[in-house]
C-alpha cells in the first residue's frame, strides 16, 4: 500500500475544510475551486465536488447566487454564510491543534 | 460516416456520434443511481450536465459541431465518478449489516444488477460466412470454433439439411450493429462500469495467456484495423456512388439517407419479421420461378402449356410474351415486398444482404431442381426429354443454318 492510498480517507475528510477555505476568500464558481485544487494532493473532479457543495449548502455553510458570464450560461457563484465562517474558524483551529500534536510527537 | 445523436444537456442541444452516446448515457445513469438518496438530486444532476456541456463546448467550433467518442470519454474521465456521501454511508451501513446478519435486508441502491437481456444476433466481426455461428457462440458463451465444428458435423450427419437451417438463421436473425446490440448478443450488462470490468478481465486474460496467443491477438487486432479502413474506403466509395446516382436520377435513392437526427432504432422483433419475410417471399419467388420456367419450356417444346393446347390462331411467340408478362405481374409485388424488407435489416449491411440474397436464391433454386430431378419421375423425364430435344435440334437444324450463314 503506497502513501497516497494510506492517506486517501484523510484527504477525503479534509476536502470539505479546503473547499470552505477556498470559498472564504471571495465568491468562486466550481471551475475556480477545481483549478485551485488541481496540482495539489487534493485534486478533485466535478463528480465529487457538486455533491459536496450541495451538502454544504443544505447544512447552511455556503450559499450561491447566479451570475451572468461573458461567455456561456449563467454560473453559480458560491460564498460562505455566517455559519460557514464560524465553522471554518473552528476547523482551522482544530487543524492547527492536530498539526501541533503531530509536531510535538516528534520523529 | 456515423449517425449523429442529439442530446439535451441541461437544456441545450449537443450532437454526439452514434458510438459516443452509450458512454455518456451510462455515466449519467450511474450518477443518477449514486445520487438516488440525495434530496438535491435534480439540482446536482443539472449541475453535472452543465459541467459536461461546458467541457464539450471546448471541442466544438463552427467547423466542428459533433462530438466523437474519444472526446466524450475524455470529458467523462475529467468529470470523475459521482460519489454521494449520503448514499456512501448508507451503502456502507447496509454492507456491514449484511455481513453481520447474512441474508438480511438488501442495502438501498446496492441491489444486484438484473440480468442483462440476451438475444441471438449475427456478428459479422470475425465471421466466415455471415456471422450466424459467431452469434450463436456469443449467445451460449462458448468458443466460436466449437460451434463451427458442431455445425460442420451436423452438415454431414443431416446430409446437408443443416445448411438450410443456417440459411434460415442467416435471414431471420438480425445483425448486431450498435454497441448495445453487441452487448445484448453477449448477454452482458451495458453500462460504463460493466465495460470497464470487461476490459479489466480481458486485460488480465491477455496478461496471463502464453505468447502464441498474444501474437495471435495482436495479429487479429491488426487485421481488424485494416478491415475497418477498407470498410471506410468502401463506404466512402458507396456514398460517392450514391451521390452520383442521386444527381443523375434527381430523386431520393432507396433507402432514404439519414438526415439530421438518426432514425429510431428498429426493434429486434421488426428485424426478425423482416428477415422471415425475406426468406419466405424468397422461397415463394423461387417456387414460382421454377413453375414458370417449366411452363415456358413445355410451351417451347410441345406447343402447349402443361398439356393445355394454345388456341389455334395464337402463335407461340404471343404465348411466350404473355407468359413473360404474367411472370412479371406476379413476381413484381413479391420483389417489391422483399426489397422493402431489406430496410429494417441494419443499414450498411443492406447491400450485402441483397447480394447474399441473390446467391442464396440461386442456390435454393438449384437445390429444389436437383431434388425434383432425383425424386419426381415426371421432372426427371422432362429433363431427359429436354436434353434429347436439345441434341436433336442442334444436330439437324441449327448447325445447318449456322453453317449456311457462315
Amino acid at each position: 500500500m503506497d502513501i497516497d492510498q494510506k492517506f486517501s480517507p484523510i484527504r477525503k475528510g479534509l476536502l470539505e475544510f479546503l473547499v470552505l477555505k477556498i470559498i472564504s476568500g471571495t465568491t468562486v464558481y466550481v471551475a475556480d475551486i477545481l483549478k485551485r485544487l488541481s496540482g495539489t494532493e487534493f485534486a478533485t473532479q466535478e463528480g465529487t465536488l457538486y455533491p459536496l457543495l450541495s451538502r454544504l449548502r443544505r447544512e447552511g455553510l455556503v450559499d450561491y447566487e447566479w451570475q451572468e458570464s461573458e461567455a456561456g450560461p449563467p454560473r453559480k457563484y458560491y460564498r460562505l454564510t455566517a455559519a460557514g465562517q464560524s465553522q471554518l474558524a473552528e476547523l482551522d483551529e482544530y487543524w492547527a491543534r492536530i498539526n501541533k500534536t503531530i509536531v510535538a510527537l516528534g520523529i | 460516416m456515423q449517425r449523429v445523436i442529439t442530446v439535451s444537456l441541461n437544456g441545450n442541444a449537443y450532437q454526439l456520434e452514434d458510438d459516443a452516446y452509450p458512454a455518456l448515457a451510462a455515466y449519467l445513469e450511474e450518477s443518477m443511481r449514486a445520487l438516488a438518496a440525495n434530496p438535491d438530486k435534480d439540482e446536482i444532476m443539472a449541475d453535472l450536465e452543465q459541467a459536461i456541456a461546458d467541457k464539450c463546448a471546448r471541442y466544438l467550433n463552427p467547423h466542428k459541431t459533433v462530438l466523437a467518442r474519444a472526446e466524450i470519454a475524455q470529458v467523462i474521465a475529467e468529470m470523475g465518478p459521482v460519489a454521494d456521501e449520503a448514499s456512501d454511508l448508507a451503502a456502507r451501513a447496509a454492507r456491514s449489516s449484511e455481513s453481520r446478519t447474512a441474508g438480511g435486508p438488501t442495502g438501498a441502491g446496492a441491489a444486484t444488477p438484473e440480468p442483462a437481456p440476451r438475444r441471438l444476433y449475427q456478428i459479422s466481426e470475425g465471421a466466415i460466412v455471415s456471422g450466424v455461428c459467431n452469434g450463436i457462440a456469443a449467445y451460449f458463451k462458448v468458443d466460436v470454433t466449437l460451434v463451427r465444428v458442431i455445425f460442420v458435423a451436423l452438415l454431414f450427419l443431416t446430409g446437408g439439411a443443416a445448411l438450410l437451417g443456417y440459411l434460415v438463421l442467416m435471414f431471420v436473425v438480425p445483425y448486431a450493429s450498435t454497441s448495445e446490440e453487441h452487448a445484448e448478443a453477449r448477454g452482458l450488462p451495458f453500462n460504463a462500469r460493466a465495460l470497464v470490468e470487461r476490459a479489466k478481465q480481458k486485460y488480465s486474460e491477455f496478461r496471463s495467456s502464453p505468447d502464441w496467443r498474444r501474437s495471435r491477438a495482436e495479429w487479429r487486432q491488426e487485421w481488424r484495423r485494416a478491415r475497418a479502413e477498407w470498410r471506410l474506403e468502401w463506404r466512402r466509395a458507396r456514398a460517392e456512388w450514391r451521390a452520383h446516382r442521386r444527381a443523375y436520377r434527381g430523386s431520393a435513392p432507396f433507402p432514404p439517407p439519414p438526415v439530421g437526427p438518426a432514425p429510431a432504432p428498429v426493434p429486434y422483433a421488426a428485424h426478425v419479421v423482416a428477415g422471415t419475410l425475406l426468406a419466405v417471399l424468397g422461397l415463394v419467388l423461387a417456387l414460382f420461378t421454377i413453375g414458370w420456367l417449366l411452363a415456358l419450356a413445355s410451351l417451347v417444346m410441345t406447343g402447349a402449356v402443361f398439356g393445355w393446347p394454345l388456341p389455334h390462331d395464337v402463335p407461340v411467340w404471343v404465348a411466350i410474351v404473355a407468359l413473360l408478362v404474367l411472370y412479371n405481374l406476379v413476381a413484381w409485388p413479391i420483389k417489391a415486398a422483399r426489397r422493402a424488407a431489406y430496410y429494417p435489416r441494419s443499414g450498411y449491411h443492406a447491400p450485402w444482404v441483397a447480394a447474399w440474397d441473390s446467391v442464396v436464391g440461386l442456390a435454393i433454386l438449384a437445390a429444389l431442381l436437383s431434388y425434383a430431378y432425383g425424386h419426381v419421375p415426371e421432372v426427371h423425364d422432362f429433363f431427359d426429354h429436354l436434353r434429347h430435344v436439345w441434341d436433336h435440334s442442334f444436330d439437324s437444324r441449327h448447325l445447318d443454318s449456322a453453317s449456311r450463314l457462315l
